[in-house]
């Protein structure tokens, strides 16, 4: 779906993720890699494969988009380093010509050296040009820019007659702030406010729509 | 044991515990007598019983008792010198074989009594028992174990489930003496003018008020928390005088609060308690002699139990009023006498395979001593719970907790339980920290404390109901009007309210279903006012609102089946009457629809109640065909109602606890949150994950099988069914909703059904957000 932001072209993708048509930036938060790992490592057994669709996710995503950059906002990567590592080196090693930036997130514990001998950039809080600020979580100072930022993990309950109800993720837009919605299929949602002050985007099989 | 309450029962087996130990003339040193309750206030009861038998022959026969509240200083002089006698609960066993060593502790037992067995019986806390006692018989093969019940309708399986298969002779003994109960109900004036639906039974507060009154003390039982805190509420502002003299009593409340009630009780300085099942129990309140039902009761075993709290000296009359909250329910008074009359009472129906309990249970022995398998699974299938887990299926559980699933990935780093010289055993200091503070089975929802700003503890209620409060926002709780001033840490701190007004809680949790005794004896009783037989009270009582039954549907005969349409501006709705309790319903509405909806696809809302179910569409429902073609068939039943899509929803929800029971997400502590975060994901994650990705993940079957077993009650399901199919279905089409319709027309709680693909739903209902 292709929305404008601050007066440029933008596309909200039903793979969860956000695209900057002028400057080819594909923009993703919360992946959440690793997860897996990180339980069993801890003694808590989710099955070894409930990760591949991760993986497998943002292969076919980086390959519809071609996209020049891509910036990971936050939650690459959960918790320190495990196995995974070695599925996620796999992965980005594929993708010589893209130029991959990681805006750390509370989960990215994984040593900062590790991402940069994979050729990512590493930032620690966030990503300001003249219009946009990129962040992980949403920032706190006041600011006249759009701020595009994960974290949340936005989610929406649409209820309809005879009290049927779903909870789908979603994109929200609400004053200068547009949350993404969490790529990793690990992940939980947060129920967001249906004020009207928010445009909300909700996330289908197959495509965008606004509420 | 079976006896009734207030016969003795504790000092019967205390004696004989006592003389298995005197008769002794060596007499071996350490734990002797091992006493399991449900409940710490039972705890101290016993405690109290048996000390003063101590004190008064002068016995050299010290009794301690371990409970969550035990010290950490008491427990470490019990770990030294243990008692002869300790009285504890299921839980605080399993935390003593959580320590290292505990053979030795148990080296010398001779004797365990499992008190109010029936209450334990089944919940998992039963399994938790049976599990324990297995191991307490591997170290004592001569171990004796004794059970106390009250009457159920399957007493004699219960002893069996308590014995397990083992070796071993055993005897059920039974007391002649029968507890007098006498029923009455406080009926409305006129019927004509008392609501055909509800909950509360607010109308008839002034009916109770004479009965507090000729009382010397009161306690009037109520089905829920929230009703339990409006009760209160009201009562108090109809008569102020009883400020001071009334208490409140229910789960939720903090141990402070609820001791002084107890206690308060127990020296009848109270003139009325509003309570929940939480004063079912045990504990003797000899001042009280009316005892007040308000709702339906849905058992006939838990009327008697309540009942019994009254009147509680030998030969003494229980006296027990109940009060309907709507007028259909009236019915179950009389239904309730005839139900006592003929000795309908309920069984307990056991957990069976509970995975979640054993695999709990598997790493709470690792991190004491450890175990080798081959021993360990020839004990548990000694036990009820585990005599069919083949071998292959306790293999699936080693592997879950050695390597997290049957994973054969080289790099796997999953890491709980070691094999070390082929005993399993944690050797994780974090892991084993995390799970102590694991060990149970009563998983509760996220609980905020309430606390005054003084400090003083008032209870929990659930994160949700405070989440939708602001600093300044005034609510019920405990019998206070609170204003919540902050939360932190998972506290909610609160100061008292002069506004008088303000929201009350509600806590979610599991509704009873009529249980099929009670049923049983409404359907007589229906038929009898058919037959022109009624005469107890209640029926002629009732004569007025069944005429109008008969006149604008129709009252069915024992061997009809009455199912009612009726379209209104909300849609179509069909309505059916079996009497077979909401959880029968729940299962039964969501097959129908199934079945329906292969005649033509179609989205259906569904409502339930005790005595029916409605299906309600935006179409007109094609009940005459789905008829013909087979509705009530008993073939396919499995396969039908798993393609319906709440099971699903049901299972998930079951899946809740047995995802905490079995340490895939950890319990809510409240204020330790922050540390385990990280670790931290919902059960519904794992429940889709292993759904997607490992369908024959036993904790996931349970979680289904469990559906069916409580949920769904499927033996009773398939005898509804049975029945259905021998009866005459009688079709009405109302001009006007009837007073068997209004009740589930008017239930708030509903559950959807739809054939229509998720996306396809989606959409319509984004669509509908238009409109």
């Amino acid at each position: 779906m292709q929305i404008s932001l601050q007066g440029k072209p933008f596309t909200l993708l039903h793979e969860k993720a956000l695209y900057n048509n002028d400057e080819s930036l594909l923009i993703i938060a919360d992946v959440h890699l690793g997860k897996v790992n990180h339980f069993r490592k801890e003694g808590i057994s989710m099955p070894l494969n409930a990760q591949q669709g991760d993986y497998l996710n943002l292969k076919q995503l980086l390959d519809k988009v071609t996209p020049k950059k891509v910036y990971f906002l936050g939650d690459l990567f959960h918790s320190d380093y495990n196995y995974d590592w070695h599925h996620f080196e796999a992965l980005i090693s594929c993708y010589t010509d893209t130029d991959f930036t990681l805006i750390k997130g509370n989960h990215d514990f994984v040593d900062v050296e590790k991402f940069e001998r994979l050729g990512l950039h590493i930032v620690k809080d966030l990503i300001e040009d003249k219009h946009f600020i990129y962040s992980h979580a949403p920032v706190s100072y006041e600011h006249n820019k759009l701020n595009i930022s994960g974290h949340i993990h936005p989610g929406i309950s649409i209820s309809g007659r005879a009290n049927q109800s779903v909870r789908i993720p979603c994109f929200y837009l609400k004053d200068n702030l547009l949350l993404l919605p969490a790529f990793g299929t690990l992940t939980g949602l947060y129920k967001m406010d249906r004020t009207a002050s928010a445009h909300i985007y909700v996330v289908l099989p197959g495509e965008v729509k606004k509420l | 044991m079976n006896a009734p309450t207030g016969f003795g029962k504790t000092y019967a087996i205390w004696f004989g515990v006592l003389q298995n130990y005197f008769a002794r003339k060596k007499r071996k040193a350490g734990l002797h007598c091992l006493w399991l309750t449900p409940l710490r206030a039972l705890s101290k009861e016993i405690y109290y019983s048996t000390q003063q038998v101590s004190d008064e022959l002068g016995l050299d026969y010290e009794i301690a008792m371990r409970t969550g509240d035990t010290t950490q200083k008491e427990r470490q002089r019990q770990k030294k010198k243990m008692p002869q006698g300790l009285i504890t609960t299921p839980e605080s066993v399993h935390l003593l074989l959580a320590q290292k060593g505990y053979n030795e502790t148990f080296k010398n037992l001779e004797v365990v009594v499992v008190d109010e067995w029936h209450e334990l019986l089944g919940t998992k806390r039963g399994v938790l028992i049976e599990l324990a006692l297995s191991r307490l018989k591997a170290i004592n093969p001569k171990l004796k174990v004794w059970g106390i019940s009250a009457t159920i309708g399957n007493l004699e399986e219960a002893k069996e489930i308590l014995l397990g298969t083992g070796q071993g002779k055993s005897k059920l003994i039974r007391s002649t003496l029968e507890k007098q109960i006498e029923i009455e109900t406080l009926l409305p004036d006129q019927i004509e003018k008392y609501p055909w639906a509800g909950h509360l039974g607010i109308t008839l507060l002034d009916k109770i008020l004479p009965v507090i009154h000729n009382s010397n003390t009161t306690l009037i039982f109520t089905n829920v928390r929230s009703q339990c805190e409006i009760w209160y509420q009201r009562l108090l502002e109809a008569e102020p005088e009883l400020a001071g003299q009334l208490a409140i009593h229910h789960g939720s409340l903090s141990e402070d609060v609820r001791l002084w009630v107890e206690n308060a009780l127990h020296d009848g300085l109270l003139k009325a308690v509003v309570c929940t099942s939480s004063l079912d129990l045990g504990v003797d309140f000899r001042p009280v002699d009316s005892v007040i039902q308000i709702g339906s009761p849905k058992g006939v075993a838990r009327f008697m139990q309540r009942a019994g709290r009254s009147g509680h000296q030998p030969g003494a009359v229980s006296k027990i009023f109940f009060l309907p909250t709507h007028s259909l329910e009236i019915i179950e008074g009389s239904a309730m006498r005839h139900a006592i009359a003929h000795k309908q009472i309920e069984q307990r129906v056991p957990y069976i395979r509970s995975f979640d309990v054993l695999i709990q249970f598997m790493v709470t022995l690792a991190i004491s001593d450890g175990f080798r398998a081959d021993e360990l699974y020839n004990e548990i299938i000694k036990t009820h719970c585990f005599e069919s887990v083949s071998r292959e299926e306790f293999n699936w559980c080693l592997a879950f907790i050695t390597k997290g699933g049957k994973s054969l990935d080289n790099y796997d780093e999953f890491h709980k339980v070691v094999v070390v010289d082929d005993v399993y055993r944690v050797v994780s200091r974090k892991v084993a920290m995390r799970h102590r503070l694991n060990i149970g089975v009563i998983v509760s929802d996220s609980m905020l404390h309430i606390k005054f700003l003084g400090g003083k503890r008032l209870g929990m209620v659930e994160e949700w109901f405070v989440s939708r409060l602001n600093p300044g926002d005034v609510f019920w709780f405990a019998g206070h009007n609170l204003e919540l001033i902050r939360i932190k840490d998972m506290t909610a701190f609160v100061r008292k309210s002069t506004k008088g007004k303000g929201v009350f809680p509600s806590w979610q949790g599991g509704r009873m279903p009529l249980s099929s005794q009670l049923t049983d004896a409404i359907r007589i009783k229906l038929d009898e006012y058919y037959n022109r037989k009624a005469k107890d009270i209640e029926q002629i009582k009732l004569i007025p609102l069944f005429d109008r039954q008969e006149k604008v549907s129709h009252l069915p005969h024992v061997s009809e089946l009455l199912i009612e349409k009726a379209h209104t501006k909300e849609g179509y709705h069909v309505f059916v009457f079996s009497f077979e309790g909401r959880n029968v319903h729940e299962g039964l509405s969501s097959l129908f629809a199934f079945r329906i909806a292969k005649i033509k696809p179609m989205t259906f809302s569904l409502g339930f109640n005790d005595y029916g179910f409605e299906l309600l569409s935006d179409q007109e429902i094609p009940i005459e065909q789905a008829l013909e073609n087979g509705l009530f068939n008993t073939e396919h039943l499995s396969a039908d109602i798993y393609a319906s899509v709440n099971i699903n929803e049901m299972a998930k929800r079951k899946f809740r606890d047995i995802a905490t029971i079995s340490g895939l997400v950890l319990g809510n502590y409240p204020g330790k949150q922050t540390k385990t975060r990280h670790v931290q994901a919902n059960s519904e994650l794992f429940f889709q994950v292993f759904t997607d990705y490992e369908k024959d993940n036993l904790l996931l079957q349970e979680a289904f099988d469990e559906v069916m077993t409580f949920q769904m009650e499927q033996v009773r399901l398939v005898k509804a069914l049975e029945r259905m199919q021998g009866q005459k279905v009688i079709i009405k089409q109302l001009e006007q909703l009837s007073p068997f319709c209004f009740p589930i027309f008017a239930e708030r709680f509903r559950d959807q059904l739809s054939n229509e693909p998720f996306d396809v739903r989606v959409r319509r209902l984004i669509e509908q957000q238009g409109e």
